[in-house]
Order: C-alpha cells, then structure tokens, then sequence
C-alpha cells in the first residue's frame, strides 16, 4: 500500500490543482492554450525522465539545461547547414551523448562527485555557447519547425513522442537488466558490485543516457518555435530536478518510479498556470519552485523517519 | 606548494603579457574585485570539511543585498545598522539550511539547491523583477571604494573574517570537529562529538558571511540588487577545491583556500589584461575575458581530477594492491 504512496499524494494533489481550476478559471481549460501549454511542458518532461535515472542511480547533473541549450544550437547549426531533419535528430542527440559520456567517464571513472562534475561542465557548456554566439538567436530552416508538419499535427507529435519515452522508460526500468542494475546501484553501489552488476559501467551508462534524452528533448524544443535562443534550456535542471523529487524519487537513490515523475512534473507545470489565472505576479515563480522542492524533500525525510531503519 | 609555484607563474606570465599586472594599484584592484569570492570561499570551507556544501551562498547575498537596499532605501534605516541585520539574514537563511540538513538528515546538495533557487526567488519577488536600490550614503559606500592604511577598505574586514575562520578551524574543537565529521560522520558521533550542532554552526556561518559578502558589494557598486552574486558559489567552490580541500571532507586548510582563492583572482584579472596580441581579428583581451569563466570551469575539472588521481594513487601503495577500491560516497549516512 505504502508503496505508491507518493504517486497518489501527487495524483491527488494534481487532480485537486485541476479541479480548483475548472471551478474558478474554465477557461484554463480552452482546447488549443491547454494543448499548447503541454507540449511546452514536453522537453522538460522529457529531461526528467533521464535526471530521474540519474538520482535514482544515486547521482545528480546540473548540466542538463546548459547540455539542452548546447544541442539545441548545435542542432539548429546542422540544420542551418541544410541537413535533413532525421540528421538533424541524430545530431542533436550524438551531442548529446557526447557530453553524458564526458560527465560519465569523470563521475564513474575518474570517481569525481557528480554535483562538483556537472557544476563545471555547466558552466563550461554555458561559457562556451556565450563565447560562440554571444546570445545570438538562430532562425531555423523551413521544414523544421512542427516536423514539418501543421501546427497541430506538430504538437500531437511532440507529445505522443514524449509520452512515449516515458511509458518505455518505466517499463525498462522495470523488465530490463539496465532498470534493475540503475535501481541496485542506486541503493547499495557495494552491494551492486559482489552481486556481479558493475557500477561504474551502469553509473556512465545512465550519463550517456542523460545526454540522448537532452538531446531529444532539445529537438522537441527546437520543433516549437522558428528561431532558437542560445539559453533556451537555462533553469531547466532545477525544473526536471523538482519535477523528479515531487515525484517521488528519493534523493539517496534506489527508489522511485517514473509515473511519479510524470506526475510531478504535470503538478508543477500546472502551478505557474494556475497562479497566473489566479493573478499573482509571475516573479514569483522561482521562490516557489525552490518551496516545492524544499517541501518535497521535507516530505521525503520526515518519510524516511517514520519508517523503521 | 604547487598552488604558490601557480601564483608564482601567473605573475611572472601576466606581467610579461599585460600591462602594468604587478603595478600597486592593480593588485589592490585584483583583491578590491574579488573580496566577496574571498569570503564565500572562507565560509564554504568548514561547510566542505564537514562533507557537505552549500550551493545557496550566492543567491543568499542576492536576497540579502535586496533586503539590506530596502532597509536603507525605503525605511531609512542606518547602513551599518542595516549592514548587521543583513549578516543576521544570512545567519538566519544559513539556519534554514542547517535545520533541514541536520535535523532531518537531508543530502546538503538538494537542500541548498533548493535554497538556491527559494533565497533568489525571493529576492526576485521582493524586487518586483526589475527595482534597484542606489542611494546609500557616502560614508557607507567608502567601505567598497576606498583605501585605508594603503589597503582597499574591505580587504581589512576580510583579513579579519579569514583570521576568525582561520582561528575557528585551526584552533578550535569545532575545526577539529568539523574534518572529524567530514572524515565519518558515525564516527565522530561515537566519539561523542555533537554532530548536528557543529554542523549546523558551519551553514550557519556560510549564511551570515554571505550575508556580509553581499554587504561589501553593494558598497563597492552603489547599487542593490537580485542579481548580485549570481555564480559565485561555483567560483568559491572553486577556490575552496582549488586550495586542496578534499570535496569528500574530512582534509583541508584555511590557507589553502586562501591560496586557491589568490590564484583564481589573478587568473581572472590577469587574462583581462594581455591585450597586445591578436587572434583572429579580436584581440585576446576580449577573447581572453570571455575565456576566464570557461577556464574557471576547466581549472576545476583539473584540480579534482588531479585530487582524485594522488589520492587513488596514496591508496593503492598503501594498501600495494594494484586494484583500488571506489571512492567514499560525497552524501553523509
């Protein structure tokens, strides 16, 4: 019972957020601003499915809005080149990958603490984008924008895709080697380790992973809109952060699930709508995200004591 | 050692490189413009000997910077009145910290992310986004501009909160306590140190002299803030590695840290000097400007991994086994 504790409290949270609406603000509900507000939501959506692995194998990276900004210009770059849109994709994601694997090798091989890893590769990826565009905004290609494809075609894509990611993401993490090994290592990395799984390799694949999902979700970025901002994915590893500890993934790693992360993020996305119809001023915003994320890992601790160690 | 041979280096490169590096009046502007990194870096090393960290201390000077403009720009308060009751904010913010970290045995690095977003939030709401506070009067803002007894007037209190760390750290059984609880924290608590109190006095010392950071800026620049001391907490991280802390806790010196932080002024200042060579029609001046944050990065990376290395390398002849273990985790139990 207790197991999906939190996914409920969240669920419940979400549907109550969502009903207080529909009583005073209706109109949050028109058909075509409520669509548009989730695919905004979809990238990020997208990176907290992989930092939820990255917590859950007991890590953290801080460098993943900086990792979605550097592929999403690199992407627009490739693009600009006139690449086709899959090369583009691949592009993007290989970026991506390229910088996980960096973050990786430093954090399982080298054994640096992860937290102090992404702090600099962070500010390295941010320094270099500034340095080589100097906040120039990128107008992409025709054809690139919505796939290609009418807006609402576009936005049913970019969310299918994403909802996608997230259905396999639990179900791998629950039927494949790689999902359990993420899970071990997570709880007990010794542990892990005179049971046959070797952490540093799961820990490195879980960055890599990290990279492909920032680089998809910097494409479902890049799709929304017909120019590309250098800082797009600035303030995003403190959202997919939020989204994954609201959610339930505890922040010592070993647990959590990645409906919770669905979840919590939908309940976050929806916080900052709901203020607005509400009429608080929206400089608000980044206070109570931290309140969130504070009130969840209180919400975690005071957990963690109750139950018998 | 090496971290002076560094300084050693960067003065006789810059000097040959820029112009006028090693003039009196540059230093003093080397140490004038990095005084508020100097003290983060202070108040974050009992923080990273206990183990812990605090990601929370620049957005803690954004907030307190703001609340201190608003108490002598819209109540007319007195600055150094105001001044205190900023480092009491701070104090306070760093007690929030130290509450959720050891009284609920929440990881130090979510609970100050957390912080870092909440302090800057605030400080954002409190401003409405968009409002500075700039009338302060002169006799305050002599505390950033001027020179006493030949010195910039803030490097004087900043000599006075590293000899209070120094003191605390070196000189105390709290110092002690603190590399005891970064070594193991279980173990410190069987031996009968009182870990969530002396934990707790290390955030809550980050807190109040960040709150005095943010002080000494806004008497440097005139103007308060929500912005002040953005990324600060990874140049004072850096500083504090730099200087040889080991970022797992429980090793580490003041006057590492001190040295560390010398070497990262100088970078900083010493590559916004060389501006008499070009590459590819911008000269360095301006490359090497935009350089200096990548490079902080870099220099960190580096620092780390060359610690890592010596100590994988200590462990394996000490142990003579060719196969090292994985390191100690960064989280405490």
């Amino acid at each position: 019972m207790s197991r999906f504790s939190r996914e409920l409290t969240v669920a419940g949270a979400l549907g109550l957020l969502l009903l207080i609406l529909a009583v005073f603000a209706p109109n949050f509900y028109h058909l075509q601003p409520f669509i548009s507000r989730l695919t905004s939501q979809m990238p990020a959506l997208v990176a907290a499915v992989g930092i939820a692995l990255v917590i859950i194998s007991r890590q953290i990276d801080i460098s993943i809005g900086a990792q979605l900004s550097m592929c999403a210009i690199i992407a627009s770059v490739a693009a600009g080149s006139g690449l086709p849109l899959g090369a583009v994709i691949l592009t993007s994601m290989g970026a991506g990958v390229l910088m996980g694997a960096l973050n990786g090798v430093l954090v399982a091989w080298v054994g640096l603490p992860s937290i102090v890893v992404t702090l600099a590769t962070m500010v390295a990826w941010q320094e270099t984008l500034r340095l080589w565009q100097q906040g120039r905004m990128l107008a992409l290609p025709e054809g690139i924008q919505w796939f290609g494809l009418s807006q609402a075609a576009g936005q049913t894509a970019v969310i299918s895709v994403s909802l996608t990611i997230v259905i396999a993401a639990a179900w791998a993490m629950k039927n494949l080697a790689l999902g359990r090994f993420i899970y071990a290592v997570g709880s007990d990395a010794e542990a892990a380790r005179l049971a046959g799984i070797d952490p540093r390799r799961t820990t490195f694949g879980v960055f890599v992973l990290m990279g492909v999902l920032a680089g998809l979700a910097a494409v479902l970025n890049l799709v929304q809109s017909p120019q590309v901002q250098p800082n797009c994915g600035d303030g995003l590893e403190l959202k997919a952060i939020a989204a994954a500890v609201v959610g339930g993934v505890a922040i010592n790693g070993g647990r959590g699930t990645l409906w919770g992360v669905l979840l919590g993020l939908l309940l976050l996305a929806n916080v900052n709508p709901a203020l607005t119809h509400f009429h608080l001023p929206p400089y608000w915003e980044k206070a109570i995200q931290g309140l969130v994320i504070l009130l969840a890992v209180l919400a975690d601790g005071l957990g963690r004591r109750k139950r018998p160690r | 050692m090496v971290l002076l041979l560094v300084i050693v280096l960067e003065v006789i490169l810059f000097n040959s490189l820029g112009r006028r590096f090693l003039s009196g009046g540059n230093i003093s502007n080397v140490f004038r413009h990095s005084v508020e990194i100097g003290l983060l870096a202070l108040a974050m090393t009992p923080v990273i000997l206990t183990g812990g960290i605090d990601l929370s201390v620049g957005s803690m000077m954004g907030l307190s910077a703001v609340l201190f403009g608003m108490m002598v720009n819209s109540f007319g308060v007195d600055p150094w009145l105001a001044g205190l009751a900023a480092i009491g904010f701070g104090a306070l913010g760093g007690g929030l910290n130290a509450l959720l970290i050891t009284r609920l045995n929440l990881p130090p690095l979510i609970v100050t992310l957390g912080t870092f977003s909440l302090f800057r939030g605030l400080a954002e709401a409190l401003t409405k986004g968009a409002e500075s506070y700039s009338a302060f009067p002169k006799s305050f803002l002599a505390l950033g501009n001027s020179d006493v007894a030949g010195l910039p007037a803030q490097i004087w209190v900043f000599l006075m909160v590293a000899a209070g760390i120094w003191l605390l750290v070196h000189r105390t059984t709290f110092g002690r306590s603190f590399r005891a609880i970064g070594y193991s924290a279980e173990g410190a608590c069987y031996a009968g140190i009182p870990v969530a109190r002396n934990t707790s006095l290390a955030y809550i010392i980050a807190g109040a002299v960040a709150g005095l950071a943010a002080v000494i800026l806004v008497a440097r620049l005139g103007e308060a803030r929500a912005n002040a001391g953005i990324g600060y907490e990874l140049l004072a991280v850096t500083a504090v590695v730099l200087g040889g802390v080991s970022i797992f806790g429980g090793s580490g010196t003041v006057s590492g840290t001190l040295l560390g932080w010398v070497s990262l002024a100088m970078l900083n200042n010493g590559l916004t000097r060389i501006s008499d060579y070009r590459i590819m029609d911008q000269t360095v001046a301006s490359v090497a400007r935009e350089l200096s944050g990548l490079l902080t990065g870099l220099l960190l990376l580096a620092a780390l991994a060359i610690g890592a290395w010596t100590k994988n390398l200590a462990t394996r002849r000490a142990r003579g086994q060719s196969h090292p273990e994985n390191p100690p985790r960064s989280s405490p139990p």
